[in-house]
C-alpha cells in the first residue's frame, strides 16, 4: 500500500520536472520566437496598405492627362475615387489631394461622421493670396460622397512645406509618415501619400486603429512597445517605461535580428526583444518585454504547493486506512474471542447438562434401589419385632429403629419425588375423592401438632364454594402432599398465633388461560421431556373442559415470614431462608417438590403479599381439578326431593320479590372477605325470629372464622371473647328474648328473607350445575345451597350457646349456663361444648352429670369443617331439631352436605329409630375427631356403639369408661401416674400399696358380688400388679387371687408391671398366673394393646 | 402481656432443650398431657414424689455401697426401684446411668457401682435442678396471669 505512493511521487515528481524543463525551454527559445512572428504576421498582413496610396495615384494618373487639375475637375473625378476609396479600402479614415496649386480635396471620417474639407481656391486665384485661402469643411452623405449642407470654414494646413508633402512630390513610391488627422481628436495618422500629377494623394490609417491589431495578441504576460524610428512612441507596454526604456534599450537592426537584453522593473525581470517593424510603410520599431522566468516560476511554484497537497492528501489517505484496519482488526480480534468463549460455554453447557440429566437419572435409580433396601430393612425390622418379647429393651430399639427408617424413607421419598419430577417421569394418578374430607383430614393432622406449639390450625369454610364442589377428581395423594408440605412449614416456623387453610373454586377464567398459556411458551425451559409438552397441550384441552375449575388453595400464617427477596428463590430446590431455618432441620427441598407438583397439576403457587404490619407467610396456589358428574346428578335428585317436601314454600316465597337478590354481588372470590356488608345483607331483620349463636372460643382467627360462616348463613352471632363476660352476655340475651317473645307469637310463622334466598340459590343451582357461569353465583349461595334450610316448626326462637371448654374454669362456664337456661322461659337452648381431644374435663368431673343437660353436646376440637357445619346444622332452620336428635345428626354429618336430608328429618322431632336401646345410656354424644376420619366406614358411623362393642371402638377416650381397674403398686409415684392414666381413660380407679391389700380388695370384692347374687359380675375388671413389692410381693398375690377366684368361677385379668425386659420375669409372670405383662413405664397405647389381648382372649372363651 | 408471651416462649424453649439434651424423655410428655383443671399441680406433685424417693433411695444406696459385704441383692433392688421412678417421670439421663448401675451389680462390681452411684447423684441433682428451675417458670407465668402454653 505504501509502495504505491512511493512509486508514485518520483515519479510524478519526474513528470513535473520534465513540464517544467520543457517550459522553461519553451519558454526561453520558442515562446519570443512566437510572439515575434506573429507581430510580423500582423505588419505583412499590414503591408498591402502600404502601397495603396501609390496604386490609387498610378489609377488616377492614368485617368487624368497629366496636367494640372482645376477644382471643377478634382470635384468631377478625383473627389468620387477618394470617396470610393475611403468607403472601401480598410482602416482609411482620412483620404485627400493636395495639388501644388493648393487645391486641395479631402474626405475624413470623424466619429461616425463623413466629413470633406476642401477648398476651391488655389494659392494662385485667390485675390489677397494666401491670406484669403480657406479651406471649408462641409458634410458629406455617406451614401452617394456627395456634399452638402453648410461649408464651414477652416483654418488651413500648410502643406506644400511639410517634409512628407516633398517626399511624397520627389519620391516614386510615395513616402509614409504620421501626422495628425483634420478631425476634430486631431488623431495621429500614418500618412501614405503618392504623386499625383501636379499634386499629392494620401491616404491617413490611424495609428490606433492599427496598433490595436498589434496589442490585440496575447503576450501570455509580456508587453508590447511600439514607436516609430524617430523615437515617436506609438505603444506603451508597461506604462511609464518608455522613457526608461528609451535610455536602456537601444535596438539595432544589424543583420534584422534581434538581440534580447534584460532589465528589472518592479521587481519582475524583464526580457526586451527590439525589431523593426514597418507599419503603412512607416519605419518603426517594436520592443517585446517578456517577464523572464514568468511561467517557469509558476510552474514551478505550482508544483511545490501541488506536491504539499498530493503529500497531505496521500498521508491523509494512508492514515485513515491504518486506522480503518487498526479499527476491522481489533473488531475482528474482538469477535474472535467471543466466539471461542461463546464455543467452550457451549461445551460448558452442554456437558453440564448431560451431567445434570444423568445424575438425574442415576439418581433416581440409585434412589430407587435405596428405596428397596430400605423397604427390606423396615421389611426385617417388622419381622424381628414380631418374634421379640414385646416390653423387652431390644423391642424397644426396633421400634425406634422402624422410626428411624421410616423417617429415612420419607426423606429419600421427597429426594426421589424431585428427581422424578427432574427427569419428568412424575405423573398425575387421577382418581374420585372428596376435597372438603381431604382439607379437613389435613388440617385435623396438623392440629395437635400445632396445638402443641400454642398455634391454632383453622379450616376457614371461606366462601363455601369447595363444600359445593367437594367431589372432584384429581392426584389425591399429590394435593395431599402439596397441603401436608405448606401446612407442616406454616406450624413449624409459626411459634404463636395461628394458621388458616383456605379454599375456594373460581371458574378458570381466561386470564388464568392466559397465565397458562404463557407458561405454555416455556416448556423447553422446565421440560426436557416431549411427554411433559405434549401433558401441556392436554392442559389447553382440559382448560376448554367446562367441567375444569381452578381451585385457589391458601395457607396463612402468622410466623416469621419470608423476606421480599428470598421469596422467589424459596421455591428453588435446597434452598432454605437462613434466618428463620436455623435448627429447624430439613433438606429444603419441600417448597422445591410443592412448586412441581402445583405445576403438574396445571397451577402456580406464589407467596400472597401481605398488609404491612401483618405477620407471616401466605402461601396462595391453584390447581386444576375436574368436578364430578355424578355430584351434580346427586345434587339435582337432591333438590328435586327437596322441592318435593318444600313446594308449598316456592310458591309462597315467589309471590314476594325480595330485596335481596339485587343486592347480590357478582364476584365469589374476595368480597366474602367482607364479613361486614355480607352479614348486613342476609342477617333477618330483627323483627323475625333467627337463630341466635352464642361463641365463646378463645383463639381470635377461629372465632373470626366461625362468626364469619355463620353470618354469611344468616345467623345472627354473638361472641364472648373471654368467659367472664359469658354470664352478662347471656343475660343480656334473656333479657331480650322474654322480651320479644311476646311478639313473635304473632309472627311466628314468618319466612325471613334469607331463608327465600336460599330457596331461590338453591333451585337456582340446578341450573348452574349445567350452563350458568360461575361467576353469577355468589360466595353465599355455595354455603347456602350445601345447607338445606328447613322449616322451623318450632315458633320460639332457638339458642345455640358454643362454649370452648378450655376457656375459662369449667365450673364457672357450666354454672352461668345454667342460669341462662333458667332464665328462658319459652326458647329453646342448647350448648355446645368444645373440648380438647385427650383431655376430659368434662368427664371426669363428677359435676357433669348435675350441671349438664342431657342435650348438650360434647365436641371436641378443632372446631371447623365437618364439625362446624354439624353444628350450624343443629339450628331448626338448617334442620336441627330441638330434642337434639343425634342419630340424625349423625348421619347427615357422615353425608357432609351431598346428600338430601332425610324429609323425614324436617317433620318435627323424631324418635331415634336405630337406637332404641340408646335412652338408657346417658346422651353424651362424643365427636372425636378419629370419628369423623373415618366416616367412610359404615361400622363407624353408629357413634353409640362403643358402649356395646369395645374393641370395635377405634377411640382410646374412653376405652375404659365404665370399668373398675385395681393398681397394685408399693410406689406413690407410680401409683400416682398410674392413676391418672387410667382415669383419663374413663376408668373408675382403686388402689392398693401393695400385694396383700390388693388380694384383701379382691376378696371383699367377690364376696360383695356373690351377695348381690350376681357373681358372674367381675369385682374389677383388670388389675395391674406391680411385681416388687413389700409384704406380698406381685406373684404371690397373683397366685393368691387366681387361687380365691376359683371358688366363684370367674378370671380377672392381671396385668403385671415389672421394670425387668428379661425372659425370666416373664417367664415367672406367667407362673404366677398373671395375663399379660407390660414393663414400666405404663404407656397407654401398650396398655390398650394388652387389654384387646385380654378381651380376645375371653371373649374367645 | 408482652412479659407472659415472653415467659411462654421462654418456657416452651426451654422445655425442648431438656428434651433435646436428653434429661428428659417422651414420658414427661405424657405426664404433662396427664396435667389438668381438675389436676392442676400433678406434674409437680409427682415430681415431688420423684424426689422425695430418689432421695431416700440415693442414701440407702450409699448406705448399702459403704457396707464391708456389700448386699448387691439390695443394692439392685434399689436401683430397679430407682431406675422405675426415673423412668416414669421421663428423666432419661438417670434411667440410662440406673441401668449400668444395674449391670455392675450383676458383675458385683464394687467400684463400677461407686461410679455409678456418683454419677446417678450428679444426674438427679442436674435432672432436680432443671425440673425445679422448670416449675419456677411455671409459677412466673401463672403469676403474670398467663396460662401454660399446650403441650
Amino acid at each position: 500500500m505504501l509502495l504505491l505512493p512511493i512509486l508514485l511521487i518520483p515519479c510524478w515528481y519526474a513528470m513535473v520536472n520534465r513540464v517544467e524543463h520543457q517550459v522553461k525551454n519553451w519558454n526561453s527559445n520558442e515562446f519570443h520566437s512566437m510572439l515575434m512572428s506573429e507581430i510580423e504576421n500582423k505588419a505583412k498582413f499590414l503591408s498591402p496598405i502600404n502601397s495603396s496610396a501609390t496604386n490609387l495615384a498610378r489609377i488616377l494618373g492614368s485617368s487624368l492627362n497629366g496636367t494640372a487639375l482645376s477644382f471643377s475637375e478634382i470635384e468631377t473625378k478625383v473627389a468620387p475615387v477618394l470617396f470610393q476609396e475611403l468607403s472601401t479600402i480598410p482602416y482609411l479614415s482620412q483620404i485627400s489631394y493636395f495639388g501644388l496649386d493648393g487645391l486641395f480635396f479631402s474626405y475624413y471620417t470623424d466619429g461616425n461622421q463623413t466629413l470633406a474639407m476642401y477648398t476651391n481656391s488655389s494659392f494662385f486665384s485667390a485675390p489677397n493670396g494666401r491670406e484669403n485661402y480657406i479651406w471649408l469643411m462641409q458634410d458629406v452623405d455617406i451614401e452617394t460622397g456627395k456634399l452638402y449642407g453648410k461649408a464651414i470654414e477652416s483654418r488651413p494646413w500648410t502643406m506644400a512645406n511639410a517634409s512628407w508633402f516633398q517626399e511624397a512630390l520627389n519620391n516614386k513610391h510615395g513616402s509614409a509618415s504620421l501626422e495628425t488627422g483634420w478631425n476634430n481628436a486631431q488623431d495621429l495618422l500614418f500618412l501614405n501619400s503618392a504623386r499625383l500629377n501636379r499634386g499629392v494623394l494620401s491616404l491617413g490609417f490611424p495609428v490606433k486603429t492599427l496598433t490595436t491589431i498589434f496589442t490585440g495578441v496575447d503576450y501570455h504576460g509580456g508587453s508590447l512597445y511600439l514607436a516609430t524610428q524617430d523615437g515617436k512612441m506609438l505603444v506603451e507596454g508597461l506604462p511609464k517605461t518608455h522613457t526608461l526604456l528609451a535610455s536602456n534599450v537601444s535596438c539595432t537592426m544589424k543583420d534584422g535580428t534581434s538581440r534580447a537584453s534584460t532589465l528589472t522593473i518592479q521587481e519582475t525581470e524583464y526580457t526586451f526583444y527590439c525589431l523593426p517593424l514597418d507599419i503603412v510603410g512607416v519605419q518603426s520599431v517594436y520592443v517585446l518585454a517578456v517577464p523572464q522566468n514568468r511561467l517557469v516560476s509558476l510552474v514551478h511554484k505550482n508544483k511545490k504547493v501541488a506536491l504539499l497537497l498530493l503529500l497531505v492528501v496521500i498521508a491523509t489517505m494512508i492514515g485513515s486506512f491504518l486506522g480503518f484496519v487498526f479499527i476491522i482488526v481489533r473488531a475482528a480480534r474482538g469477535e474472535m474471542h467471543l466466539c471461542a468463549a461463546l464455543i467452550k460455554q457451549m461445551e460448558a453447557t452442554q456437558q453440564a447438562e448431560r451431567k445434570s440429566m444423568n445424575k438425574s437419572l442415576a439418581f433416581a435409580s440409585a434412589s430407587h434401589d435405596v428405596r428397596a433396601s430400605l423397604a427390606g430393612l423396615t421389611g426385617l425390622i417388622e419381622i424381628c419385632y414380631v418374634e421379640v418379647i414385646p416390653g423387652s429393651e431390644l423391642a424397644t430399639n426396633l421400634r425406634q429403629m422402624d422410626t428411624c427408617a421410616k423417617d429415612l424413607l420419607d426423606l429419600l421419598n421427597s429426594i426421589l419425588d424431585t428427581s422424578k419430577i427432574e427427569v419428568g417421569k412424575m405423573l398425575l394418578e387421577e382418581d374420585e375423592f372428596d376435597l372438603a374430607q381431604l382439607l379437613e383430614d389435613v388440617v385435623d393432622l396438623y392440629h395437635p401438632v400445632g396445638m402443641r406449639k400454642g398455634v391454632d390450625v383453622v379450616l376457614d369454610p371461606y366462601d363455601g364454594s369447595i363444600l359445593k364442589f367437594s367431589q372432584v377428581k384429581g392426584d389425591r395423594g399429590k394435593l395431599k402432599q402439596i397441603l401436608c408440605n405448606l401446612l407442616s412449614n406454616a406450624v413449624k416456623f409459626t411459634s404463636e398465633g395461628y394458621v388458616t387453610v383456605r379454599a375456594w373454586v373460581r371458574k378458570t377464567s381466561l386470564q388464568n388461560t392466559m397465565i397458562a398459556s404463557k407458561r405454555n411458551c416455556l416448556p423447553c425451559l422446565f421440560y426436557k421431556n416431549s411427554q411433559a409438552y405434549n401433558d401441556f397441550e392436554t392442559m389447553d384441552a382440559a382448560l376448554k373442559d367446562p367441567n375444569v375449575m381452578d381451585f385457589v388453595f391458601e395457607v396463612d400464617d402468622t410466623g416469621k415470614g419470608i423476606p421480599k427477596e428470598k421469596q422467589k428463590s424459596v421455591f428453588e430446590n435446597y434452598v432454605q431462608v437462613k434466618e428463620t431455618a436455623i435448627g429447624q432441620g430439613g433438606t429444603g427441598l419441600g417448597l422445591g417438590i410443592v412448586q412441581s407438583l402445583v405445576r403438574l397439576m396445571h397451577g402456580d403457587i406464589g407467596i400472597v403479599d401481605k398488609e404491612i404490619g401483618e405477620e407471616g407467610t401466605c402461601f396462595r396456589f391453584d390447581v386444576l381439578l375436574t368436578i364430578c358428574e355424578i355430584v351434580s346428578c346427586n345434587n339435582v335428585e337432591a333438590e328435586q326431593l327437596e322441592m318435593g317436601v318444600g313446594t308449598h314454600l316456592l310458591g309462597l316465597s315467589s309471590q314476594t320479590p325480595s330485596p335481596e337478590m339485587t343486592i347480590r354481588t357478582p364476584s365469589p372470590g374476595l368480597c366474602a372477605r367482607t364479613a361486614s356488608s355480607k352479614s348486613t345483607i342476609h342477617s333477618p331483620s330483627p323483627k323475625q325470629k333467627a337463630s341466635h349463636v352464642v361463641l365463646l372460643i378463645q383463639d381470635n382467627e377461629r372465632r373470626r372464622m366461625s362468626r364469619r360462616f355463620m353470618e354469611n348463613l344468616g345467623i345472627k352471632v354473638s361472641v364472648v371473647k373471654q368467659w367472664q363476660h359469658l354470664s352478662s352476655t347471656l343475660e343480656t340475651i334473656t333479657h331480650k328474648q322474654n322480651h320479644s317473645h311476646h311478639n313473635s307469637l304473632v309472627k311466628s310463622y314468618f319466612y325471613s328473607p334469607s331463608e327465600y334466598l336460599s330457596r331461590s340459590a338453591t333451585s337456582n343451582s340446578i341450573t348452574v350445575e349445567k350452563d350458568v357461569p360461575l361467576s353469577t353465583m355468589d360466595g353465599s349461595d355455595y354455603i347456602l345451597s350445601v345447607f338445606r334450610r328447613t322449616t322451623p316448626r318450632c315458633a320460639s326462637s332457638f339458642i345455640l350457646v358454643v362454649i370452648d371448654a378450655c376457656a375459662g374454669p369449667f365450673p364457672e362456664l357450666c354454672r352461668s349456663v345454667t342460669e341462662f337456661r333458667r332464665g328462658l322461659n319459652n326458647t329453646c337452648c342448647r350448648v355446645v361444648w368444645l373440648e380438647k381431644p385427650m383431655m376430659r374435663i368434662i368427664n371426669c368431673k363428677g359435676i357433669a352429670e348435675t350441671m349438664m343437660e342431657p342435650n348438650d353436646i360434647i365436641i371436641s376440637k378443632p372446631f371447623h369443617g365437618s364439625r362446624l357445619y354439624e353444628v350450624v346444622r343443629l339450628l331448626p332452620e338448617f334442620g336441627g331439631t330441638l330434642l337434639g336428635n343425634m342419630g340424625k345428626m349423625k348421619e347427615s354429618l357422615s353425608q357432609v352436605g351431598k346428600m338430601p336430608r332425610d324429609p323425614s328429618s324436617s317433620q318435627g322431632p323424631v324418635e331415634l329409630p336405630d337406637h332404641g336401646s340408646s335412652s338408657e345410656i346417658p346422651r353424651k354424644k362424643i365427636l372425636s375427631p378419629i370419628e369423623n376420619l373415618s366416616h367412610f366406614k359404615p361400622k363407624s358411623r353408629s357413634p353409640l356403639n362403643h358402649g356395646h362393642l369395645p374393641q370395635e371402638q377405634e377411640s382410646k377416650e374412653l376405652f375404659l369408661s365404665g370399668k373398675k381397674v385395681l393398681v397394685a403398686d408399693d410406689q406413690a409415684l407410680l401409683r400416682k401416674v398410674t392413676v391418672s392414666r387410667l382415669l383419663r381413660l374413663g376408668a373408675t380407679v382403686e388402689l392398693s400399696e401393695n400385694g396383700q391389700e390388693a388380694l384383701e380388695l379382691v376378696c371383699k370384692g367377690l364376696s360383695d358380688q356373690s351377695k348381690c347374687g350376681t357373681s358372674k359380675i367381675l369385682p374389677y375388671d383388670y388389675i395391674l400388679m406391680d411385681c416388687e413389692m413389700p409384704i406380698l410381693d406381685g406373684y404371690k398375690a397373683a397366685e393368691q387371687i387366681r387361687k380365691i377366684e376359683k371358688h366363684y368361677g370367674v378370671h380377672i385379668p392381671i396385668i403385671a408391671l415389672t421394670g425387668h425386659t428379661g425372659g425370666e420375669e416373664t417367664k415367672k409372670i406367667i407362673e404366677a398366673g398373671m395375663d399379660v405383662h407390660l414393663s414400666k413405664p405404663l404407656e397407654s397405647e401398650h396398655l390398650l394393646e394388652a387389654i384387646r389381648y385380654i378381651d380376645n382372649k375371653w371373649s374367645c372363651v | 402481656m408482652d412479659g407472659v408471651v415472653q415467659l411462654q416462649k421462654q418456657l416452651v424453649d426451654y422445655i425442648a432443650s431438656l428434651f433435646h439434651e436428653g434429661f428428659l424423655d417422651e414420658q414427661f410428655n405424657q405426664l404433662q398431657q396427664l396435667q389438668d383443671e381438675s389436676n392442676p399441680d400433678f406434674v409437680v406433685e409427682v415430681v415431688s414424689l420423684f424426689f422425695e424417693d430418689s432421695e431416700r433411695l440415693l442414701n440407702e444406696l450409699a448406705k448399702a455401697l459403704e457396707q464391708k459385704t456389700i448386699d448387691f441383692r439390695k443394692v439392685d433392688a434399689h436401683v430397679h426401684q430407682f431406675k422405675g421412678s426415673s423412668s416414669s417421670i421421663g428423666a432419661h439421663r438417670v434411667q440410662k446411668v440406673c441401668i449400668a448401675f444395674r449391670n455392675y451389680c450383676e458383675e458385683q462390681n464394687v467400684e463400677g457401682c461407686l461410679k455409678c452411684l456418683q454419677q446417678v447423684k450428679h444426674e438427679y441433682s442436674l435432672v432436680r435442678n432443671k425440673l425445679e428451675t422448670l416449675f419456677q417458670l411455671e409459677k412466673q407465668i401463672i403469676a403474670a396471669g398467663g396460662s401454660l402454653p399446650a403441650t
